[in-house]
């Protein structure tokens, strides 16, 4: 392209003075990139055009520049960057420029806010922190309610155990009991029972002084002798102090056999622990 | 208070860009005269010249953050708005006038022939009036009244290619009597 004849053709008059179309502005947008001599015409005829109305000028009405600055003032910036540069640059030669009340106003509010910030960060940190507090408190609050629960639960276990045996105390301490010692038959002298036979209602409690530990499918039974026949006098599971059993009118001994859990009709005799006759 | 006196280019169209007070008073002070210049030249009465002018610098204030310096001077940026301005005001002006008569063409053909005297001793205006007539008569359509060349074209009965020739040729003939200006 000869760049000579497009900067003499007048495209560059047309394009400064806003004359072209678009295709012809996008043409030298590029081509003012490619060619300094075009964009050097560019700046010339800029210059030129800008200087010829510099030395013409005519006024408007002397009001206007206020009418401006009043319609526009609440546009203007708060602190004027112009007069805030032109302080810093003059803070060397000249005495510290006093600060006029805008912009001591809009320091208070820089640090204000500085302040506000600070506050806001920390806040939010507390906030973290509190936050994890909480969680840690909440967590050992959960923790501790779980073991007041099971405690309590255990003391009402302990409680109803200690009733129990006090009522057995009662019982076995009552004149109207007769007590059946039971000792271990021959070869099982280790084993031992007592029975506690009350006269009146003629119910039947037992005390397990010393038996061997059952295995979890076994189970004692007591049995009564009457006319010379074992009947059922109950099954003995754990409890505390007395477990009390069947009500037997009368008899003359009492036997425990191990048994298979939940009993059996007749008394497995191989498994006679101990035995004991009333009176 | 210290003025700053004066500023470079791209200082003021920093400052304005952050919207200085300091700055806009720089510009008003500095470029007023030039810019109702244009404006005059091309509206023609002083009254409207001061409302198209008001409006022009609250124009240039606002859109100072879309000027973008590599696309042309600040003040060429700122003669586009001010000729822009203008030339809508008169076509409003035209329009309002002309609301009896809807014949555009009519319009436009008096509105070629209308060059006021006032006006082709303002700006710009006056260096075009030492054109040769065939070129100046472009310009004035084109630049000063805002005419595409496509219009132009159906307006004087000349064809397209020729107005554009033409055009560029009287506006080549302006920047040399700009020169000696």
């Amino acid at each position: 392209m000869d760049i000579q004849s497009y900067i003499s053709s007048g495209a560059i008059e047309s394009f400064v003075l806003g004359l072209s179309d678009a295709a012809e502005i996008a043409e030298i947008n590029v081509l003012r990139l490619e060619h300094p001599q075009i964009e050097a015409a560019i700046l010339a005829f800029e210059k030129s055009l800008e200087k010829q109305a510099l030395n013409a000028p005519t006024q408007p009405v002397p009001e206007m520049k206020q009418v401006l600055m009043a319609r526009l003032k609440t546009e203007f910036a708060q602190i004027d960057p112009a007069i805030a540069e032109g302080n810093k640059d003059k803070q060397t030669s000249l005495a510290p420029v006093v600060p006029i009340s805008q912009s001591s106003t809009s320091s208070i509010f820089k640090y204000l806010s500085i302040a506000a910030m600070v506050l806001l960060i920390a806040s939010a940190g507390l906030n973290f922190y509190f936050y994890q507090e909480f969680q840690s408190a909440n967590n050992r609050y959960s923790a501790l309610l779980i073991q007041k629960n099971s405690l309590e639960a255990n003391m009402n276990g302990v409680q109803t155990k200690m009733l129990d045996m006090y009522q057995s105390m009662q019982m076995m301490g009552d004149p109207a009991m007769v007590k059946v010692m039971l000792p271990g038959i021959k070869g099982k002298e280790q084993n031992m029972a007592t029975v506690y036979w009350d006269s009146r209602s003629k119910d039947v409690y037992l005390l397990p002084n010393k038996l061997p530990q059952l295995q979890s499918n076994k189970q004692y039974q007591l049995w009564a002798m009457v006319d010379g026949k074992p009947v059922d006098a109950g099954m003995i599971s754990d409890c505390a102090g007395l477990c009390k059993l069947k009500n037997i009118p009368r008899a003359e001994a009492f036997a425990i056999t191990l048994e298979s859990m939940g009993g059996s009709p007749a008394p497995n005799m191989d498994q006679l622990l101990v035995l004991g006759k009333v009176g | 208070m210290d003025l700053i006196q004066t500023y470079s280019e791209p200082e003021l169209v920093l400052l304005l860009q952050q919207r200085s007070q300091t700055a806009f008073s720089y510009l008003y002070d500095h470029y007023t005269g030039a810019l109702h210049t244009v404006i005059l030249s091309i509206v023609g009465e002083e009254e409207l010249a001061n409302d198209v002018l008001q409006e022009v610098f609250v124009k240039i204030w606002r859109q100072m953050g879309s000027y973008d310096a590599s696309k042309g001077r600040l003040f060429t940026w700122m003669l586009n708005i001010a000729r822009n301005a203008a030339i809508d005001m008169v076509r409003s002006r035209q329009f309002q006038n002309g609301k009896q008569n809807r014949e555009l063409n009519e319009d436009v053909y008096r509105a070629a022939g209308s060059t006021e005297k006032k006006i082709e001793h303002i700006g710009l205006r006056k260096l075009v009036q030492g054109l040769k007539p065939e070129w100046r008569n472009l310009v004035e359509l084109s630049y000063f009244e805002g005419y595409t060349q496509d219009e132009i074209s159906k307006m004087l009965d000349i064809p397209l290619g020729t107005v554009k020739t033409r055009l560029r040729s009287g506006l080549q003939a302006l920047r040399q009597l700009l020169q000696n200006d």
